[in-house]
C-alpha cells in the first residue's frame, strides 16, 4: 500500500507542478456545465417524462451521465496510458529494480488519474448543485457506493488494455469503443429505455447502463439500494468476471513480455 | 539481435571462439549458468505472408557461465550487440533466459526476483527513469518506500546518499535543472538506496564528457567499491574503462563470453607491444640493430610531422622492462626521441586477439 502510495504521491507533485495546467482542467470542466445547463433546461419539458424513475431534472441526469462516463472512461484508460508512459520513459524499468511487485506498480501509476478524475467530478457535482442540480443528499453514501461499482466494473477494461499495451506496445482499441458505445448506448445524454430496437439489446451489455440507472434512482429520486439489487447485481458480476479475466490476460502478457523482452526502455 | 557495428568485420571470419580461463570462484555473489536467450525476428509483412508458420529467433547468449566474487568490480566488455544488456536485464530479472539458472546470493533469480531485487540493482542510466519535475530529495524518497525503507530512515539515507553523490547543495532543486553528469550521480544514489550488495552498470560514462567520466570512475572505485564495499558489474565497450578500472574482466562477444580473467593477466597477455616513437632519425641504424637483437620488431614508420619528428611504431615484446631496455638503447645511440609511449588497446584489436588465441588453443587442443 505505502508503495503504491509514493508513487501516487510522486505523480501528485509532478502534476502540482504544472500549476496552470492543473487550474485549467477543473476550470474548463466546470466551464463544460455551463452550456450543458442551459441546454438541459431547454429539454426539460420534453425529457421530463422519459426520465421518470430516474429523478425528474434533465439537468441533474445529465450530470450524473457526465461524471459516471467521466468515471469510466478514467477507470479503463489510467492503467494503459500510465503504462504506456512508464515504458516510454524508462521509469518502469527503474521501479521494476524496486521491491515493488508488478500489480502494485500499476496500482501505483494509474491511481493518481483516477484520484484526479474523482476530484474533478466532485468540483463538478459541486457546480452543479450551485446551477440548481437537485440531488437527493440523505442518498450520497449508497450513491458512493454505487459510483464503485461503476469504477470496478470497467476497472477490468483497463487491464485488458493493459496486457494488450504489454504484449502489442500499442493502445488497446477496447477502451476507446467501449467510451464511444457508453455515451451513446449507456444513458449519458438519455435513458437507455429510449433507444429503439436492437440497440436496446446493446444497452444492456454496458456496464455503464446499469450503473447509471442505480445511480440516478438513487441519487435523484431517492431509491433504496433494495430497489436498483438487480442493476447492482449486474455490475457486481461484471466486475468479477471481466476482472479475473482482466488480470489473467495481464498476468499472461506480463510472462510473455519477460521472455521477449517488451518490458524494458526501448 | 542485431549484427556487431563494431569489430564485426575483424572477427566475422574467424572461428568460433572459446573462454580462455574460467578461474573458479569458492562462493560467488553472482553466478550464472548455461544462460541462453533467444529473441523472435521481427518480420516483415511480405515474410509472414510466404511462411506464416515460422518462429525465426536470434541467439543473443549463448550459454554464459560467469561466476563473480564478493567485492569484486567485473567489467564485462564488449562491442554493441555483444549481449551486455540483455545479461543485464537478466540478472536484474526484468527478462527470462531460454534456459540456464542466475543465482544472485544463492537466490534463483528466476524463482524468486523479489528476493533478487533486494540484493542486485541494475543503476538505471536512462535519465528520463528519474522523475523530473520532482527534486533530487523527492526522488530518493519515493524510490525508498518502493524499497519499503522506513520513513525516518529514508530521510536520513537520502540525505546521506547526496551527500556522497556531491548532490547535497542541489537536493532541493528539481531534476530538470540537473546536468547529465549530476543525474547520473542521482541515478547511482537511487540505485545505492536499499543497500545492494550487487551493483549493475550498464555503459554508465556513455553519455559524460571526459572530465566528468573521470570524476565518475574515481568515484565508482574509491566510493561504491571500496567505501560501500559494493560487488559491481560494469558493462562497457571502452576497453580502457574496464582495464582501468575492473578487478576482473569477461569480454563478451556475439553472446558468447570469450574471455575472462585479472585485468593486469588479461593485458599483459594479450594486451599491445606497440610504441609510438618521436624521432628525428627514423632511418637510424639503431633500429635495424634492435630488430637484429630480437629487442622489437621492424619499425614502421607512421607519419612525418612538419617540424621533423618522425612518429614510428614498434612492437616491443616483454613487458615494460624489455621497453626500458630499448629506450635505453636508442638514447644510448644517440637517438634523438621526443616521445616514448605504449598504444592504447582499442576493443577491435583485442577481440581480433582473443579470438585468434581462442582458436590456436583449439587448433592446439
Amino acid at each position: 500500500m505505502r508503495r503504491a502510495a509514493a508513487l501516487l504521491y510522486a505523480s501528485w507533485l509532478t502534476a502540482r507542478s504544472y500549476r496552470v495546467q492543473l487550474l485549467l482542467s477543473v476550470v474548463a470542466l466546470v466551464g463544460m456545465l455551463i452550456p450543458l445547463y442551459f441546454v438541459a433546461n431547454a429539454l426539460q419539458p420534453m425529457m421530463a417524462s422519459r426520465i421518470q424513475g430516474e429523478g425528474e431534472q434533465y439537468f441533474a441526469f445529465l450530470l450524473l451521465g457526465m461524471i459516471s462516463l467521466q468515471l469510466a472512461q478514467a477507470a479503463m484508460s489510467a492503467m494503459p496510458t500510465a503504462l504506456s508512459g512508464a515504458l516510454g520513459t524508462g521509469v518502469l524499468e527503474a521501479l521494476m529494480a524496486t521491491r515493488a511487485r508488478m500489480s502494485e506498480l500499476l496500482v501505483g501509476l494509474s491511481a493518481y488519474e483516477l484520484c484526479w478524475t474523482l476530484v474533478r467530478c466532485v468540483a463538478l457535482v459541486a457546480a452543479g448543485v450551485v446551477l440548481g442540480a437537485q440531488l437527493e443528499w440523505s442518498r450520497v453514501l449508497p450513491a458512493l457506493l454505487i459510483v464503485v461499482l461503476v469504477v470496478a466494473a470497467h476497472v477490468p477494461f483497463g487491464l485488458l488494455g493493459t496486457a494488450f499495451m504489454l504484449a502489442f506496445r500499442a493502445q488497446s482499441p477496447i477502451s476507446r469503443v467501449l467510451t464511444l458505445v457508453s455515451s451513446f448506448l449507456g444513458g449519458v445524454y438519455y435513458p437507455t429505455s429510449v433507444i429503439p430496437g436492437w440497440m436496446g439489446h446493446v444497452s444492456q451489455l454496458i456496464p455503464l447502463s446499469y450503473g447509471l440507472k442505480a445511480l440516478r434512482a438513487v441519487w435523484l429520486d431517492g431509491a433504496s439500494l433494495g430497489s436498483v439489487a438487480a442493476e447492482l447485481r449486474m455490475l457486481a458480476l461484471m466486475a468479477l468476471v471481466l476482472g479475473a479475466l482482466g488480470v489473467a490476460l495481464t498476468s499472461l502478457a506480463l510472462r510473455h513480455v519477460r521472455r521477449v523482452g517488451g518490458l524494458t526502455h526501448l | 539481435m542485431s549484427g556487431l557495428t563494431f569489430g564485426e568485420n575483424v572477427v566475422a571470419s574467424l572461428p568460433r571462439p572459446q573462454p580462455l580461463r574460467r578461474p573458479e570462484i569458492p562462493s560467488p555473489i553472482v553466478s550464472v549458468r548455461g544462460v541462453v536467450k533467444r529473441f523472435p525476428m521481427r518480420r516483415g509483412w511480405r515474410e509472414i505472408a510466404r511462411a506464416p508458420f515460422a518462429r525465426p529467433v536470434a541467439t543473443v547468449l549463448h550459454g554464459i557461465d560467469l561466476d563473480v566474487a564478493p567485492g569484486e568490480l567485473l567489467g564485462i566488455l564488449g562491442p554493441n550487440g555483444a549481449g551486455k544488456s540483455t545479461l543485464f536485464k537478466i540478472l536484474s530479472t526484468v527478462l527470462l533466459p531460454d534456459s540456464g539458472t542466475v543465482r544472485v546470493d544463492g537466490i534463483d533469480a528466476i524463482a524468486d526476483p523479489v528476493a533478487v531485487r533486494r540484493r542486485l540493482v541494475p543503476a538505471s542510466i536512462e535519465d528520463r527513469s528519474l522523475f523530473w519535475r520532482l527534486s533530487a530529495r523527492e526522488n530518493l524518497l519515493v524510490y525508498a518506500a518502493l524499497h519499503d525503507i522506513p520513513r525516518a530512515e529514508a530521510r536520513r539515507r537520502s540525505d546521506e546518499l547526496l551527500e556522497l553523490v556531491q548532490l547535497a547543495d542541489a537536493g532541493t532543486k528539481l531534476v530538470n535543472s540537473f546536468s547529465s553528469g549530476m543525474r547520473q550521480r542521482l541515478m547511482i544514489a537511487r540505485a545505492l538506496l536499499a543497500r545492494p550488495q550487487v551493483l549493475l552498470l550498464d555503459e554508465p560514462t556513455r553519455s559524460l564528457d571526459p572530465i566528468s567520466a573521470r570524476t565518475f570512475r574515481r568515484f565508482l572505485r574509491d566510493v561504491i567499491v571500496n567505501e560501500q564495499r559494493c560487488t559491481v558489474l560494469l558493462a562497457t565497450h571502452s576497453a580502457e574503462e574496464a582495464f582501468d578500472l575492473a578487478d576482473r574482466v569477461a569480454v563478451l562477444d556475439r553472446g558468447r563470453l570469450v574471455a575472462t580473467g585479472r585485468s593486469e593477466e588479461l593485458v599483459r597477455e594479450i594486451g599491445d607491444e606497440r610504441y609510438l616513437v618521436a624521432t628525428r632519425a627514423p632511418e637510424h641504424p639503431m633500429f635495424a640493430e634492435l630488430e637484429r637483437r630480437g629487442m622489437s620488431g621492424a619499425a614502421r614508420r607512421r607519419e612525418a610531422a612538419a617540424d621533423g619528428w618522425t612518429m614510428l611504431e614498434l612492437e616491443i615484446a616483454g613487458g615494460a622492462d624489455r621497453a626500458a631496455a630499448v629506450l635505453d638503447a636508442l638514447g644510448g645511440a644517440g637517438v634523438p626521441i621526443a616521445r616514448f609511449e605504449r598504444l592504447q588497446l582499442s576493443l577491435a584489436d583485442m577481440l581480433e586477439r582473443i579470438v585468434a588465441r581462442s582458436a590456436r588453443e583449439d587448433r592446439h587442443a
